[in-house]
Order: structure tokens, then sequence, then C-alpha cells
């Protein structure tokens, strides 16, 4: 239920790229990536993914597909060095607190000695690892805003 | 209600990478010792509780019936890192439940059969998919931490150091080297600021106890070393701001150990904790209350942790030089409190031990502070 869906739909296909999740949980508007969550409607909790129950009340009636804002600050991130197959070592990861609560692991598209903590970050698409056949897998990513 | 369990037998093999024997072999080692240990034969155990993570399935069948210990109830724990302390708490239930009076608990992992690298996560779990590595989570919080405390990467090194102090007295460690700070901030980069030598290394072994009745226990004539606490708990999960500087999970487990054991952090001669990975160490010093929130660097600095320190952690070297091959190290633990506590662990005896915590903690949840935590207090 929460899982990232198994099988994408056909509009979510290209050829060389496919997406994560597969059901490619997003929109693009304006060179930002807006991702789409879950909004309870009788306790206001978010989560990403969206999901029919709500993790905080119980609910499983009515829960909304919202929006998450594209915004949010790094709150800590790690730079790895040795990672499974087809990640592109090395890079980082960070977890990002978005400006409307919810938290995200991500992969930040900057070395670790160029980032500092607390740093304002965005929402962009970006290829995250590459498979063995040479599919690109592409994902929601972090970028520094720039100011 | 769950205090009324004795271990009463101990027995390990040595942690470290044994790819040229079998798991059932690995397990079966562990298995014969801690009987010899306990002096009971085969036939007095009724109940096998065994805990592993990665290696297979029906674990604690493949391992017992070339000893032929099957027939009887076999229970299979998977917990990840809390796999083996899981198995005790449960061993400790069907005792206190009246079921069986004398109970195999085996903890057991053989990580060479992975491959080797960092353990794969869960496919379905979104963290995995993005890139996220167990290292670079403890990672994560090493920096924020670092941020917030003003550790420095030189506190990191100084817990691996200490670990290597004890991991050199123990046999049954995988790694009996010293290191200096310089050689483990020297060591090649894994995810910064962890470079290879403050991260535990990945292995195989086994673990196993009998656990009995007090009255058994007694009749057996060892040293009466009774369960007076055992607590489990799971992470909570929040989709947004979590401090990681701080483990809650272990926080709430420990509160209700020591509730169970009537005693505070203050009663622990020894701790035997999860340092997966040297921050995992510095927090939980704070969980468990042995120092105040932050105060882990000077705590470590001072030297109480060390073996002839006040506050003795992880005397065996812990996870990060004993080794952690993920389903053992909880009954490692346990064999190591136990130990202590009979006065029997050798150059690296902490005197005069009374009381031992064992405490694990993991397995990768996205959204979670760890999957679960186990902590048994152990009271001679
Ligand atoms: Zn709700």
């Amino acid at each position: 239920m929460t899982a990232p869906q198994p099988e994408g739909t056909e509009a979510t296909k290209s050829p060389g790229i496919e997406y994560f999740p597969k059901s490619k949980p997003w929109r693009m508007a304006d060179g930002a990536l807006h991702l789409l969550g879950m909004r309870c409607p009788h306790c206001g909790a978010k989560a990403f993914p969206a999901r029919s129950v709500c993790h905080a009340c119980g609910r499983d009636d009515g829960m909304e597909t919202v929006e998450l804002v594209p915004t949010g600050t790094l709150y800590s991130f790690a730079e790895i060095h040795a990672a499974p197959k087809g990640f592109p070592t090395p890079y980082v990861i960070g977890f990002v607190d978005l400006d409307d609560g919810v938290r995200l692991l991500g992969q930040v598209e900057h070395r670790a000695a160029e980032l500092g903590m607390d740093e304002k970050v965005q929402l962009v698409e970006g290829v995250i690892r590459t498979r063995g056949d040479g599919t690109k897998v592409v994902s929601y990513k972090f970028r520094r805003r720039s100011s | 209600m769950m205090n009324n369990a004795y271990v009463a037998g101990v027995g390990m093999t040595r942690f470290c990478k044994m790819p040229e024997r079998s798991f059932e072999e690995i397990g079966q080692e562990a298995v014969l010792k801690a009987l010899k240990d306990a002096g009971v034969e085969r036939d007095a155990i009724e109940e096998v509780f065994c805990g592993s993570a990665l290696t297979g399935r029906s674990m604690g069948q493949r391992v017992l019936r070339d000893l032929g210990m099957t027939g009887r109830p076999i229970t299979n724990v998977e917990n990840a890192c809390s796999s083996g302390s899981t198995a005790l708490r449960e061993a400790c239930t069907a005792i206190a439940a009246g079921r069986a009076e004398t109970v195999l608990v085996l903890g057991i992992d053989q990580l060479t059969r992975l491959g080797g690298g960092t353990i794969p996560g869960v496919e379905t779990d979104l963290d995995p998919n993005l890139g996220m590595v167990m290292p670079a989570l403890y990672a994560m919080r090493a920096r924020r931490y670092m941020q917030e405390t003003g550790a420095t990467r030189v506190h990191l090194a100084k817990v691996a150091v200490k670990a290597h102090e004890g991991g050199q007295l123990n046999p049954y460690a995988q790694f009996r080297n010293p290191v200096t700070v310089e050689e483990v901030l020297a060591s090649r980069m894994v995810a910064d600021p962890f470079s290879l030598l403050m991260c535990c290394p990945t292995g195989d072994g086994a673990a196993a106890a009998v656990v009995t009745t007090k009255k058994k226990a007694a009749a057996l004539g060892k040293k009466l070393i009774r369960v007076a606490g055992t607590a489990l708990q799971s992470g909570l999960y929040k989709p947004g701001f979590r401090d990681l500087t701080r483990s809650e999970l272990t926080e709430r487990t420990a509160k209700l150990a020591y509730e169970q054991a009537g005693i505070g952090p203050e009663d622990v001669d020894l701790a035997e904790i999860h340092d997966a990975f040297v921050i995992a160490e510095l927090m939980y010093y704070e969980a468990l209350g042995f120092c105040p929130p932050g105060g882990a660097p000077a705590f470590l600095e001072s030297g109480a942790t060390r073996i002839n320190g006040s506050k003795p952690v992880n005397p065996s070297g812990g996870l990060l030089c004993r080794g952690h091959p993920v389903g053992a190290t909880g009954i490692a633990q346990v064999c190591e409190a136990v130990w202590h506590l009979r006065g029997e662990a050798g150059e690296r005896q902490v005197e005069g031990a009374k009381v031992a915590l064992t405490h694990c903690t993991g397995g990768g949840v996205s959204g979670l502070d760890h999957g679960s935590c186990a902590i048994n207090i152990l009271v001679a």
C-alpha cells in the first residue's frame, strides 16, 4: 500500500529510462519538482509516498493526494564512497525537511565539501543510478537553491 | 513475570570470516559449547529459539538436525540486529509462562554468504532505492551530532581505538590488533565522515545460551545469573522531522528494561552496546543514561568507558572489533556479560561486575529510528 508501485504505466515509460518510484509520483512546474504525497483530511498529517490509511490517526477514508512544497532545508548529509552497483560513487545523500514538514531522503547534486548544514535546497529531477543494461533510473533529488 | 529466567550456560564461536565452514557447523559449535558450559544433556532442552537475520530459513532446524536435537518446538526469530536478543526474550517468556524449564537460545549468521560489501536494503523500501546504505545513515547522524555538540572526527576515531583495546584481549574477536587515532582517520573513506575503521566488519559466527529456572540453575551448580530485565520495542514512524542525534527508541527500551530490573543506569557495572558505527556508541551512552545528552564525547575522553573505568562499555571490543554476524550479536553480548559476572573474562575482566546490560538495535526501515531495539539486563 505504501510501497512503490511495481509496474509503470505506459505514459511513464521511455526507452533507456525508468522512474523511481515507477508510478512517477511527481509533477514538474517551473523547473521545480512537486512530489505527490498524502494529506489526511481528518488530522492534517502529511506523508510521502501517498497512501490510503493515515499513519497518524488510523483513518482509512478520504485521504487526499496533494503536492508537497518543492523547497526545504538540508538536515544532514553523507558522501558515499562504497555503494551497491550502479550508484555513481562518490555521491551525496541527505535528509531534507521540506517546508511543509515532510522529511525526505534523497541524493544531493553536490560534493560534501560544497555543502553546509541547514542549507536551503529544492527538489529537481535527475538520474540516481544506472542499471547494468544502461537504463538510467530517474527520480527526485536535491539541488542547492540559487539565491 | 519476566524476571525468573537464569542463564546457566553460554558458548560462542570466534567471530570472523569463515566461508569455508557451513553455517550448520558454525551453529553446532556454539550449541555444543553452551550445553557443555551449562552441564546439561541435549535431552534436557525443551524448546529452542533461534535468532538470525540474513542467512536463511528454518535456521534452528538446520543447525540442530545433525545434533539429533530436532523434534521439540523450535522458533526462528528474525528482528534484524536484535534477532538474537529477541530470541532470548522469547526464551524468558516460555519459562515465565511455565511452558518449559530449560530452553536453548541460538544466535547465528554467516554474512560471507552474501558476497561482501554493505548489507543490502529491502527493495520495496524507498531509501535503499535512492542510494541509502547503513554506514550513510549513521554518518548523517554523526555529522549532525558533531554540528550540535562540537564533537570532532577525532572523537569518532577514539571510539574505535577504545574498541580495539577490548578486541585485543578477546580471543573471540574478529580484530585483535591495536589501532591509533591516526590509523583510524587514515583508513579509506566509506561514507564521509566515516572511514573504514569507524564501521563494524562483516563476518560469520554463532553464540548460544542455555536459559532455565532458578531451581534447575541452582541444581547445575553454576553461579546464578538472572535475566532481571528483558525489553523489546520497535521504532516509531515519523514522516517528518526527527532528531537524529538521539535515539528515542533506545531511550524508550532502556526505561522499560531498567524498570523491570528495578535498577538505574548508575547500577550497571558493564554494558555491551550496539556500536555498529562509532557514532552509535556515543549516542547510546546518552540514550542508556550513562552520561547527559551531548556529554558523550567528554565521557569517552574521561576514560570512564574503558575496561578499568567507572562504566566499562564493550570490553569485548563491541561490534567494531568482535564483529557483527547480525543475528549472533545479541547472544554474543550475553556470553560476554555472563563471563564477566562469573569472573571468567580473563584479561579483559571487569572486576567485581554484578550487573551487566546488553543492547542491540537495528534494522533499516525508512521513517523509523530503527526497526527494533532489545535490551537485556543480567544480574549475578
Ligand atoms: Zn490522520
